[in-house]
């Protein structure tokens, strides 16, 4: 397993999101490197657009990545403001492009890319968790 | 950021010339220049992702943003769409608004 710890700040998001996809457990994984990175993307923009709303000072960005067997998974922790993203209302995938919100892709995205996806608080955390099976290096 | 993508008006038909990437990295900045293109009359907007293998929901909303706030409703056209990125448009529904070629 590895685990990183980021200061979750705009200016950083691009060196964040690097860091996370130079893991180990991500770079043996070459064929599923867009879900990845996706994923990595949307939930670090979130946190940092989200999580820490007053800039607190000490805020943190955990990721924890993992490969099991043929089982990826990826962590994402902050002690930020309590907020389950996954419970975010579906976007209508059926309404005409020009009637779309602008925003509201991202975390659908994530949720129908990856096999698993899971939240919970935990001692003043955010723990939001994805799981992706029959990961293998192709 | 990066501004690894060009634009430029022929007529009404604005081409962009999309990178590797359309993330964090360069969506923002794509918005900025299509903004300076409202007005002008655009009734086609090309996509030309020959060279790209990425696209996050950063990237989607310029596409969407292309198509709600260019005047003329213009057409959405996305040249050389790798598969991945494909996949994506399909999981939104947005591929029945996009032209593929």
């Amino acid at each position: 397993m590895t685990v990183l710890r980021f200061q979750p700040i705009r200016g950083k998001a691009e060196e964040i999101i690097n860091a996370i996809l130079r893991t180990e457990e991500v770079v043996s994984l070459p064929a599923q490197a867009y879900t990845i990175h996706l994923v990595v993307e949307e939930i670090v923009l979130n946190v940092i657009d989200y999580a820490y709303p007053a800039g607190e000072e000490n805020g943190y960005l955990e990721v924890r990545t993992d490969k099991v067997g043929k089982v990826f998974s990826i962590e994402f922790r902050d002690h930020g403001i309590p907020f389950n993203p996954l419970e975010q209302a579906a976007p209508d995938t059926d309404m005409p492009l020009e009637e779309r919100k602008i925003g509201g892709l991202g975390i659908f995205l994530c949720k129908e890319m990856m096999d698993e996806s899971s939240y919970r608080y935990e001692n003043g955390e955010n723990i939001l968790s994805f799981k992706l099976y029959g990961s293998e290096k192709e | 950021m990066e501004k690894d993508f060009s634009l430029s008006l022929e007529g009404t038909t604005l081409t962009v010339k999309l990178g590797e990437t359309l993330g964090i990295n360069n969506a923002p900045l794509l918005m900025e220049d299509l903004n300076a293109y409202r007005g002008k009359g655009v009734d086609k907007v090309v996509f030309d992702a020959s060279d790209m293998t990425y696209i996050s929901s950063s990237g989607i909303r310029t596409v969407i943003f292309a198509k709600q706030k260019l005047e003329k409703n213009p057409v959405i056209e996305f040249k050389n769409c790798c598969d991945d990125v494909r996949n994506v448009f399909n999981m939104t529904g947005l591929q029945n608004y996009i032209s593929f070629v």
